[in-house]
């Protein structure tokens, strides 16, 4: 069975997440919106869970933070004992700095490269919804909802979406032009 | 309709100008915001690109004499070690530390007039942080021993001194650039597909294709993206404050008189505001007019600006009343002679400019109308650029001339190669200005769209555009 998008273009914020949700409320799941910037009430619509994205950030950031405090007293303290001006080899107060900025780095790298890599999936540059020339407005003035359903179900979806108000659908799949 | 202008001029009259003239659509937004990136390359651009590499070129001719000759090309010397290069370091690192605060700071504070700066800002960070560093590295001697910062298993078994400020330097400029820069590209990435997506020849699809990373606006990206930036700005917030708190470590750590001062790193943070609003303001006013943001960059956000110069300015003027108060009351004798030094040594007539340009500049802009004056903003912005030069380098070389030991006293003055580093890298920054405003979007287009729904889910605060008007 293949998969197959249904592109369905709205103008409306409020009549694309009512679409979302009455398409949901049929099983379909695999929905996404598409917008210019980021749209209030898609996560309610879509069934989105809570990010996770915090998370990543705070165990990078303390990894970050634990290594460098472990670096500085390891090298200092433990390998090679510098004693400069006679202050003890294990100076906590003279080890803060490189400590936070080693958990701010890690952290921002995380969630840098978790976003980007991880969440989502890129770099993927081509897209099967980019097959659709329209499509173009999603990062400009319009709003997009994508549907992935099997191949025998398009016709129905197409014109449900029709009728909840989409100014134009389109069909896409993978290998299918 | 003649109610809504009329409390349009009521709210006016109490919140200043709109942050955002007009409601256009969001198709004529994009194109008006893209059209210096998409357009074709403008004669005026090429011609500013040359006149400033003129001046790149005499930035890599004094570097190329540093690297080849060493730095005694430059007049440092026992006991002024550190003059130029380290007053431009500090000037560099302060500008780009406005750019952290206004997207960044003011982004959790929730400062709406922010949102059409601070891509431009960021981008001034980035690239006066890139000038910044250049300068601590070709000041080691041997630059390309410059791995050596680093801690690494070495066969001599040494590791940094991490009880020196000088490590927590490389740690927090190094750290402070990475950030900086992910902050600036995740920031951009919506905006490079909206430019894919909008460009007219098929290589600026591919090229913003590509940088874009595959964009597509997936409501299940952007659910972690508006996470993930805030978070970033999170993280930016202490750390732009660290940065420059360590960067006066530098200083507050060692015993000479001018430096030894327990006020360094709020003093310095506060500097560090107030000249990088200054710059924002000296390449905004030009950048604005010259590209048609008037629409996005409004009289509100250079008013704006103008408010938080004069509050840093006030924050800085405290910090030199109390160094000067704290030199007296310490009752040291070396402390006291520092600050006489500054009024009436060699250098006094720096230490007015200073005064001039960093206390006095900044009270007219307790006037409204100066506020609202794009030639006061832009003349003042200018000489405050100045002042903090001026200030950092009172504070670096002035009180390395006159240390402890009397006879061990000694002017400072700087070669051409000196001036060759500051002026190149200043036209350097400016050049890598350019290019960001030739080829990235510069005002956050999805931002300014979300900012439109915002204002107008709020209310309207001007007559809908008949764009607008849908049946």
């Amino acid at each position: 069975m293949t998969k197959r998008y249904v592109l369905a273009e709205f103008e409306r914020e409020g009549v694309i997440l009512e679409a979302a949700r009455a398409l949901r409320g049929k099983g379909h799941e695999a929905l996404d919106i598409h917008s210019p910037y980021p749209l209030h009430g898609t996560d309610e619509a879509l069934g989105l869970k809570r990010s996770t994205v915090p998370l990543v950030a705070l165990a990078a950031g303390v990894t970050g933070a634990v290594s460098g405090y472990l670096l500085q007293y390891g090298t200092v303290a433990f390998l090679w004992p510098l004693n400069v001006g006679n202050r003890p080899p294990h100076s906590a107060p003279a080890f803060i700095p490189v400590t936070f900025e080693l958990g701010v780095l890690f952290a921002a790298l995380a969630i840098f490269g978790g976003l980007l890599f991880a969440y989502f999936r890129f770099p993927r540059v081509h897209h099967p919804v980019f097959e659709v020339e329209a499509f173009r407005s999603a990062s400009i003035d319009a709003l997009w909802l994508s549907a992935e359903v099997d191949g025998a179900q398009v016709d129905g979806v197409a014109e449900e979406l029709r009728r909840l108000g989409a100014r134009q659908v389109s069909v896409v799949g993978e290998g299918t032009p | 309709m003649s109610t809504a202008i009329e409390k349009t001029e009521e709210m006016e009259a109490i919140d200043g100008p709109p942050v955002l003239v007009g409601r256009p659509d969001d198709r004529a937004l994009t194109e008006s915001l893209l059209a210096p990136v998409l357009g074709p390359t403008r004669k005026g651009w090429l011609m500013m690109v040359g006149a400033l590499l003129c001046g790149v070129a005499f930035w890599i001719v004094s570097l190329v004499a540093t690297l080849f000759i060493g730095i005694g090309v430059w007049g440092n010397n026992i006991p002024v070690a550190w003059a130029f290069d380290i007053t431009n370091f500090v000037w560099w690192i302060g500008i780009g530390h406005a750019g952290t605060l206004i997207s960044a700071i003011l982004l959790l504070f929730q400062q709406k007039w922010r949102t059409s700066i601070n891509r431009f800002a960021e981008a001034m960070t980035l690239f006066a942080v890139a000038m910044a560093g250049a300068y601590p590295v070709i000041h080691l001697g041997r630059p390309w021993l410059f791995w050596w910062l680093i801690p690494y298993p070495s066969t001599t078994q040494i590791w940094p001194n991490f009880k020196s400020a000088l490590p927590w330097d490389v740690f927090a400029i190094s750290t402070y650039a990475t950030v900086s820069f992910l902050f600036w590209f995740l920031g951009l990435i919506p905006d490079l597909a909206t430019a894919r997506d909008a460009a007219k020849s098929r290589a600026q699809r591919i090229a913003y294709g590509i940088l874009s990373f595959g964009w597509r606006g997936s409501a299940r990206h952007w659910q972690h993206y508006r996470i993930g930036y805030l978070l970033l700005a999170g993280l930016s917030t202490p750390l732009v404050v660290s940065v420059h708190t360590i960067v006066s470590f530098d200083f507050a750590i060692s015993q000479l008189p001018g430096w030894h001062t327990t006020i360094f790193p709020p003093y310095f943070v506060a500097g560090a505001i107030f000249s990088g609003f200054a710059m924002v303001m000296t390449l905004m006013i030009p950048a604005r007019r010259l590209l048609g943001y008037q629409q996005v960059v409004t009289p509100r956000h250079l008013e704006n600006m103008a408010k938080v110069m004069l509050a840093t300015g006030l924050m800085v003027t405290y910090g030199y009343v109390m160094e000067h108060f704290v030199a007296w009351y310490s009752g040291s004798e070396g402390e006291a002679f520092a600050f006489l030094n500054r009024w009436t040594g060699d250098y006094k007539v720096i230490w007015y400019a200073q005064l001039l340009c960093n206390v006095l500049t900044p009270q007219i802009f307790w006037f409204k109308w100066a506020r609202r004056s794009e030639v006061v903003l832009f003349v003042a912005s200018i000489l405050i650029n100045i002042g903090m030069w001026a200030e950092r380098f009172v504070i670096i070389a002035v009180s390395l001339t006159r240390d402890f030991v009397p006879s061990s006293w000694a002017n400072y003055y700087p070669t051409w190669v000196d001036w060759g580093l500051l002026f190149g890298s200043i036209s350097m920054f400016l050049f890598l200005f350019l290019l960001f405003l030739r080829f990235l979007p510069a005002i956050p287009i999805f931002e300014v769209k979300e900012l439109k729904r915002e204002l107008e889910h709020a209310g309207p605060a001007h007559p809908p555009a008949p764009s607008e008007v849908r049946p």
